[in-house]
């Protein structure tokens, strides 16, 4: 593992070069093709605050703020699961010619999904700024649990594009699990609204939820203290165990299958 | 010294192999299904079947720091699945490959680009694929541009490059990377004649410069241009590597005979697709009530040149080397054998067998017949069967013959069967000289004073 890590060392300019490409790609048309990637968070969470606000009435405070500062990291898994699985049988003519560490295909897809995470979340900075949220207090939080998130995301993200070489009809399963993933973790809805009983499940089997739990903590239960509430220490490192265990299950397949990829593309 | 985990070595191996291929297989997974899918696994409970198919058969050979080698061989030899493997993109079965200093494969141009991004930025993403660094690139920048002579269009995205820019700036990024050892398999053929010549001069300075390159490539003619000793795979096997003029005539006369073959084949199924039509339809006429004298009966606007009065039937013919296996051609100087069956349909009394060999333009090149020879065959019963056979040493030039085989009475004019054009003579020949027959002549000359 100490020797793939080197190799992936030795080609990071590989891997920043196709991280930019893929930004660009998305952002051709500089500064206003950024603000387009921003319209789908948006236009997300403008529909769902009209259905929660108006129509359900579920009764939440700032149903806007309290959806996107959960669905932003959501959207990071999500997306780079969506897009990286097909990153290596969409760029067969690469891998069946030259050279590489493969793994930086999915990878590039994850990166530039961070990247745009991150830009979003300085995007949330702004407008909570505007709106009197002391979102800053938890700040230092933020790092690490993007950083603890990331290995969930890369896990997933390599498994699903190995197993995408080996079964091409995976992507409909995929997008059926990512949003049975999505109604399963407590982004549209908090999870006290969830009964007692069934709380447990979606707290230990679902990594996610703890996470969501510590985004909205950071940004929006600052305003509303009276709901706050920090995952335990139990939680917590159940999510974080989670997470470690799918990204070297995801590693050791992505490993194991490479040498094939190019005879099966 | 080179040591197995460490595959890549840097600079150079001190016994001068550049490109080590040692005792290598590589068995590919030719699946009977289109794609993979979970949906077929699930159901079927295993994965999809498959057939197992050896692309490259214990090869060998060790290529030294400074040479450039060419690798020949007809389509599915092999050749590019040994590229493959040492450029690394797939793993072999057997055996391993160890390779030596710094190496860039150009296996595909412009790989990576993609279509919305411009030139530039294109050149950039693709050096770092093909492992080139970021400030490297920044210093020779110019350098690619200028090459690729696409100055005017390097800010334009690639989408909107002809296809030749589009191979010159990938074939410019490539030359730019400058490795150790380069693998070029059938990229040679990019642009326009001056874009080619500079190509060439490229590769030129390559070679002269000490670079290791490997070249794939059915263009003969460049292949003993450029390369110092050329490999000939034949069905995943090393068949022969040495010198280019050597190999390169090798493998010309390799694939001529394959051409050859193939022609012959394709002129002996003809033949018998009509020969076949020809005999069911004489069958018809010949098992039916008309049996005598059916001379220049037609069918069809062709003459059918059979005839005879049916009371003995020639049913099969077929040629036969010395150890007696049917055989579809042969070449000269063989030692050959005619066999035909005959049925006899009544009692004949010492009957005459003959053979008659014709060109394609129905020039009789040699006639005979067991009388002739004075071989007395005796009498033959009803429902006998019997075969006849000529020996024979193949003296004819190349070229396709007709045989045709003859039963007579021993008046020696009338027939019980004659089939003319039976069956083909197909000889293979260098066709040294013209005519029909090979004399052999041995050549002297002597000044005469």
């Amino acid at each position: 593992m100490f020797a793939d890590i080197k190799k992936l060392f030795s080609y990071r300019e590989l891997l920043m070069s196709l991280t930019r490409k893929e930004l660009k790609v998305k952002y051709r048309g500089s500064v206003l093709g950024f603000f387009w990637s921003l319209l789908n968070p948006i236009l997300t969470m403008l529909v769902y605050s009209f259905v929660f606000s108006m129509v359900l009435r579920a009764g939440i405070e700032q149903f806007a703020i309290f959806l996107i500062c959960a669905l932003l990291p959501f959207n990071f898994l999500s997306n780079s699961v969506n897009y990286g699985s097909g990153s290596i049988v969409s760029n067969g003519n690469l891998v069946n010619k030259i050279y590489f560490p493969r793994e930086i295909l999915p990878l590039s897809v994850v990166f530039s999904n961070l990247v745009n995470f991150l830009f979003e979340l300085a995007a949330l900075f702004i407008v909570l700024s505007f709106m009197g949220y002391r979102f800053y207090l938890f700040l230092y939080i933020l790092p690490v649990l993007i950083f603890i998130q990331f290995f969930l995301v890369v896990g997933m993200t390599l498994l699903v594009s190995a197993l995408n070489v080996f079964f091409r009809d995976l992507q409909h399963l995929i997008t059926i699990v990512m949003m049975v993933w999505f109604f399963g973790t407590p982004i549209i809805y908090p999870l006290s609204m969830v009964p007692e009983r069934y709380q447990v499940y979606i707290k230990f089997i679902n990594p996610m939820t703890i996470y969501a739990a510590y985004y909205r903590n950071i940004f929006y239960y600052v305003k509303y203290p009276e709901n706050a509430g920090f995952p335990t220490l139990t939680e917590t490192l159940t999510a974080l165990g989670i997470s470690i265990i799918i990204f070297f299950i995801g590693y050791f397949v992505f490993k194991k299958m490479e040498p094939r990829f190019a005879e099966e593309i | 010294m080179s040591t197995i985990n460490n595959k890549i070595e840097s600079p150079r191996s001190k016994d001068g192999i550049a490109v080590d291929v040692r005792s290598v297989s590589k068995k590919y997974r030719i699946y009977h299904e289109k794609l993979p899918s979970l949906k077929n696994t699930i159901i079927k409970g295993r994965r999809a079947s498959y057939e197992e198919f050896l692309a490259l058969d214990d090869v060998s050979l060790a290529i030294k720091h400074g040479h450039t080698v060419g690798i020949i061989g007809p389509n599915g030899s092999g050749k590019s699945t040994l590229l493959k493997l040492i450029s690394k993109v797939i793993e072999p079965t057997r055996g391993e490959i160890v390779v030596n200093g710094p190496m860039s494969a150009l296996l595909e141009l412009g790989a990576g680009f993609h279509p919305d991004l411009t030139g530039k930025e294109n050149i950039y993403i693709n050096a770092a694929i093909l492992g080139m660094r970021k400030r490297d690139v920044d210093s020779r920048l110019d350098e690619i541009i200028a090459f690729s002579e696409l100055e005017k269009f390097i800010d334009t995205p690639v989408k909107n490059y002809s296809s030749g820019m589009y191979m010159r700036l990938g074939f410019s990024v490539a030359i730019h990377v400058n490795p150790d050892i380069l693998l070029v398999d059938e990229v040679l053929a990019v642009g326009d004649q001056a874009f080619q010549a500079k190509c060439y001069k490229v590769i030129y300075d390559f070679m002269k410069r000490g670079k290791t390159i490997i070249i794939v490539s059915h263009d003969l003619d460049t292949i003993s241009d450029l390369c110092s000793s050329v490999a000939f795979l034949k069905d995943g096997r090393l068949q022969d590597m040495g010198k280019p003029l050597d190999i390169v005539s090798k493998y010309r006369a390799f694939v001529e005979e394959i051409e050859h073959k193939r022609i012959i084949e394709q002129q002996r199924a003809a033949r018998q697709q009509i020969f076949k039509s020809v005999i069911e339809k004489n069958r018809r006429i010949v098992s039916g009530d008309e049996i005598s004298r059916l001379s220049n009966l037609s069918v069809d606007g062709q003459t059918l040149n059979r005839f005879g009065s049916g009371e003995a039937e020639i049913t099969g013919i077929r040629i036969l080397d010395r150890d007696g296996k049917e055989i579809d051609y042969c070449s000269f100087g063989d030692e050959i054998t005619v066999s035909y069956d005959v049925i006899f349909k009544a009692d004949v009394e010492d009957p005459i067998f003959g053979l008659r060999i014709t060109d394609y333009r129905q020039n009789i090149i040699y006639g005979t017949n067991s009388r002739l020879q004075k071989v007395r065959p005796g009498d033959f019963g009803k429902g006998e069967n019997i075969s006849v056979s000529f020996d024979f040493r193949v003296t004819l030039m190349g070229g396709e013959y007709s045989l045709s085989p003859a039963v007579g009475y021993n008046d020696t004019r009338t027939y019980c069967d004659w089939v003319n054009d039976m069956f083909s003579l197909n000889v293979m020949h260098n066709n040294a000289a013209e005519g029909v027959c090979d004399l052999d002549p041995g050549i002297r000359i002597s000044k005469t004073d």
